[in-house]
């Protein structure tokens, strides 16, 4: 059956250690002039961590914020947001703190240190911007939302762990809405929940489950312009889409066709694409592997990180003019 | 009435069931088995509620390059993360019992995703029927793979698959089996696992790798007549199987290496044959053998403890468990496995298809200054809770301690492990430099961290 208020566009990646293309992209962001963001975050140990940036035509540019422990380095990033003047931000769960580049991935600032006091961190995770600049990062570990200005200082914080409403279980993504309104990934509680922008609980979506409207460790949480609210659902292996006030919209399993780079690779390595023909898993090649954050645009773009395939599937929104 | 000798005894008796059958338990770990009594410990080791562990989401969520592991390096901070926090020992310990027996080597099989799978099906059947076992491993598609069966067709078998499964999965050709099987055995079995293959996946360069399915292929299967150990039929790969399971070679080649594994580096005939025996009453159930190993006098006996030296992998999941400082995965975790590869045992990468070579082999002068090192500084780590509980458990041996019931205390608090008495003299020694040891004094602690870290650097710690 077909998707009723999507369109599959393009995927953009392939698997790769350095350079062009991605390993394990777990966050995807467009700055202000529609760069394309992505954050690899592989393992550690391999040390091919990195954010890199490219076109949305697959036009791969620059990459930086490298493995290290170095200022501008990375070690594990898990998220990043860019703010009005498209400086990036990027949190780091082995070192607890967050780096700033600015869009020519140059080392601009860090801040952050282990611990669970006021401005310190717990494996940070997921990090967005509300519209006045302020900082929001889930403290992961410390079972908490923190806001702070753009260079680390802590204005507030809310959370706690644990499964009533209002608390946490190891979350992960961030979205702010259009009124800066605060939804949380709740990862381990297998829900999102919506804040205002002080804090205060307002309601949950989902609940554990693999029918439309349930999750299984929900990773990422994104709330469009437009005000419809994306889901990772990362075990379930799709992007759920809903509206603000949570009814479910449609589900997306994944539609990959090969990427511009996937096909230069098996044009310039005919063995490879022969074996490719012989294993036949065009269908399973479609698929979402761990989607782990989802991305749109102010033209109907719907960009999702798909983790375990290297790449970014690219959906239009129905209502969406097709550029000519 | 229970002594105080018995009771240490009882204590000896479970530190070293759990050395084997798993790998090694702290002090506190030791004294609730012993509670609950040898032969229930032994029952609950034996029937791990096979399921995915309730953690698994943390580990895929912190590494998730494991989760579509691409090579063997990628996957291991997930087997790694189980061998150092499993609450079912047995269940890893089988599961690296079989690795090195059914060893399928990453440098052919490139593929971490499906190293996981062989790992994984090795504990759901590890502990069962070794004709389960049997039949699984060779519908197993990674296996297939690396014993090129999928270049085995009708018109032209490849016997490299018939030949492993006969000499080194099962019936060997040590012992017995240098007359157990012949030549033409091997070129008979190769014929009945025609057809037997791996499904082609794509390749892992552009989109990571795919899992890999078993996949039969009647047209290429031999469904001719054949004569197999004695026997005639149109044998296919499942009735070679049946055929090999009932025969004496196999329940001695797997109750040798059972023994070998979990026993002593030294055979014992009688006890493999005893062994043997059970392997053919019980139709090979690998649950009942153990049992029996177990809750043998010659398992429990004196003769037997400290005589098998660890692997690498015994070593170092041995001494990360005792430290207790795993909670949730992170960086120090993942790299756990290889620490195991630099003292010479690559997980998920056997050497060869006859696995590692045990027993002295393990240590070099190379491995065993890695072996020392690696194990004095996980007991160094005082803040762990592991160790911070055995300081604890020193100290409660007495406010002031003679050096000779200081080093026994040490030895109790590491998992009430023993030396020998040349060693124990060498350690009394230098504890007596320094006169008693004050317990709850930063120098007691300090002292006793010394002491740690010197009776796991004794020729005696590389033995479990």
């Amino acid at each position: 059956m077909g998707l009723e208020n999507f369109s599959y566009s393009h995927t953009i990646g392939i698997a790769s250690f350095q350079g062009r293309g991605f390993m394990n992209p777990v966050d995807v962001r467009l700055d202000s002039t529609g760069l394309l963001f992505v954050l690899s975050r592989s393992n550690a140990g391999n040390k091919d961590v990195r954010i890199s940036a490219q076109t949305l035509d697959s036009e791969y540019l620059y990459e930086f914020g490298r493995w290290g422990t170095e200022p501008g380095q990375t070690t594990q990033p898990t998220a990043i947001a860019i703010d009005k003047d498209d400086r990036i931000y990027a949190t780091d769960e082995f070192m607890h703190n967050v780096t700033v580049f600015n869009r020519e991935g140059q080392f601009v600032d860090r801040w952050g240190e282990f611990g669970t006091g006021p401005g310190q961190f717990d494996r940070p995770s997921g990090i967005a911007i509300d519209s006045e600049g302020n900082i929001h990062v889930v403290d992961h570990l410390n079972a908490r939302v923190q806001k702070l200005t753009p260079d680390g200082g802590f204005i507030s914080s809310f959370g706690a762990s644990g499964t009533a409403p209002g608390q946490f279980n190891f979350p992960w993504g961030i979205s702010i809405d259009r009124a800066d309104g605060i939804w949380i990934a709740d990862w381990r509680n297998d829900r999102i929940q919506r804040f205002t922008k002080t804090g205060e609980f307002v309601s949950t979506l989902g609940s554990s489950g693999r029918a439309n409207g349930q999750f299984d460790r929900p990773s990422g949480v994104h709330v469009s312009a437009d005000g419809e609210v994306f889901v990772a659902d990362w075990r379930n292996d799709r992007v759920q889409a809903f509206s603000e006030d949570g009814a479910h919209i449609e589900t997306l399993t994944g539609d990959a066709t090969l990427s511009k780079w996937c096909q230069e690779f098996l044009d310039v390595n005919p063995e490879q694409a022969s074996w490719r023909e012989n294993a036949g898993l065009f269908e399973q090649e479609k698929r979402f592997w761990r989607p782990s954050a989802v991305e749109t645009s102010a033209d109907g773009l719907v960009l999702i990180a798909d983790s375990c395939r290297h790449r970014i599937q690219i959906y239009r929104h129905a209502h969406a003019a097709v550029p000519v | 009435m229970t002594t105080v000798a018995t009771k240490q005894e009882d204590v000896a008796a479970v530190a070293h069931l759990l050395r084997r059958a798993g790998f090694g338990a702290t002090r506190d770990q030791i004294d609730q088995y012993a509670a609950r009594g040898y032969e229930a410990t032994v029952e609950e080791l034996l029937n791990p509620r096979y399921g995915e562990p309730e953690d698994q989401d943390l580990m895929d969520r912190y590494f998730i390059a494991s989760v579509e592991a691409r090579s063997p390096g990628h996957a291991d901070p997930q087997w790694a993360w189980r061998l150092a926090t499993s609450e079912k020992p047995l269940e890893e310990k089988i599961a690296l019992f079989w690795h090195g027996l059914f060893a399928v080597g990453g440098v052919k099989l490139d593929h971490g995703l499906e190293m996981l799978t062989e790992i994984d099906l090795f504990r759901r059947a590890g502990l069962g029927s070794f004709r389960t076992i049997l039949f699984e491993i060779s519908r197993n598609p990674g296996m297939m793979y690396w014993l090129d069966n999928q270049n085995s067709h009708k018109d032209a078998p490849n016997e490299n698959y018939g030949r492993e499964l006969l000499e080194l999965f099962s019936m060997g050709i040590d012992d017995l089996g240098g007359g157990a099987y012949k030549e033409d055995d091997v070129k008979a079995a190769a014929r009945a696992f025609t057809g037997w293959a791996s499904k082609p996946t794509p390749p892992p360069f552009f989109l990571g790798p795919f899992p890999m399915e078993f996949r039969f292929d009647p047209s290429d299967h031999d469904g001719a007549e054949k004569s197999f150990l004695g026997k005639t039929g149109n044998f296919n790969g499942e009735d070679i199987i049946d055929i090999i399971v009932s025969e004496r070679a196999t329940a001695r080649f797997i109750a040798k290496r059972l023994y070998l594994f979990f026993v002593s580096d030294e055979p014992d005939e009688g006890e493999i044959e005893r062994l043997a025996d059970c392997f053919q009453e019980t139709g090979g159930d690998i649950r009942s053998i153990l049992r029996s190993l177990f809750n043998s006098d010659h398992f429990k006996s004196a003769a037997v403890r400290f005589r098998k030296v660890k692997s690498p992998a015994e070593l170092v999941f041995g001494a990360a468990r005792l430290t207790d400082r795993f909670e949730i995965p992170d960086m120090d975790s993942s790299t756990l496995a290889n620490y195991a590869l630099f003292m010479g045992q690559h997980l998920l990468n056997p050497p060869s298809v006859e696995g590692w070579h045990e027993g002295e082999e393990w240590v070099d002068s190379g491995s065993l200054l890695e072996r020392i090192n690696f194990a004095a500084s996980e007991v160094g780590r005082r803040t762990s809770p592991g160790v911070t509980r055995m300081l604890r458990r020193v100290e409660s041996a007495g406010s002031d301690l003679q050096p000779g019931e200081f080093v026994e205390a040490c030895l109790d608090a590491l998992g009430a492990i023993d030396l020998s008495q040349r060693s124990k003299a060498v350690l009394i020694e230098h504890a007596a430099q320094d006169g008693p040891v004050l317990s709850g004094t930063p120098d007691g602690a300090e002292r006793t961290i010394e002491m740690f870290q010197l009776i796991v650097s004794t020729p005696d710690y590389q033995y479990c």
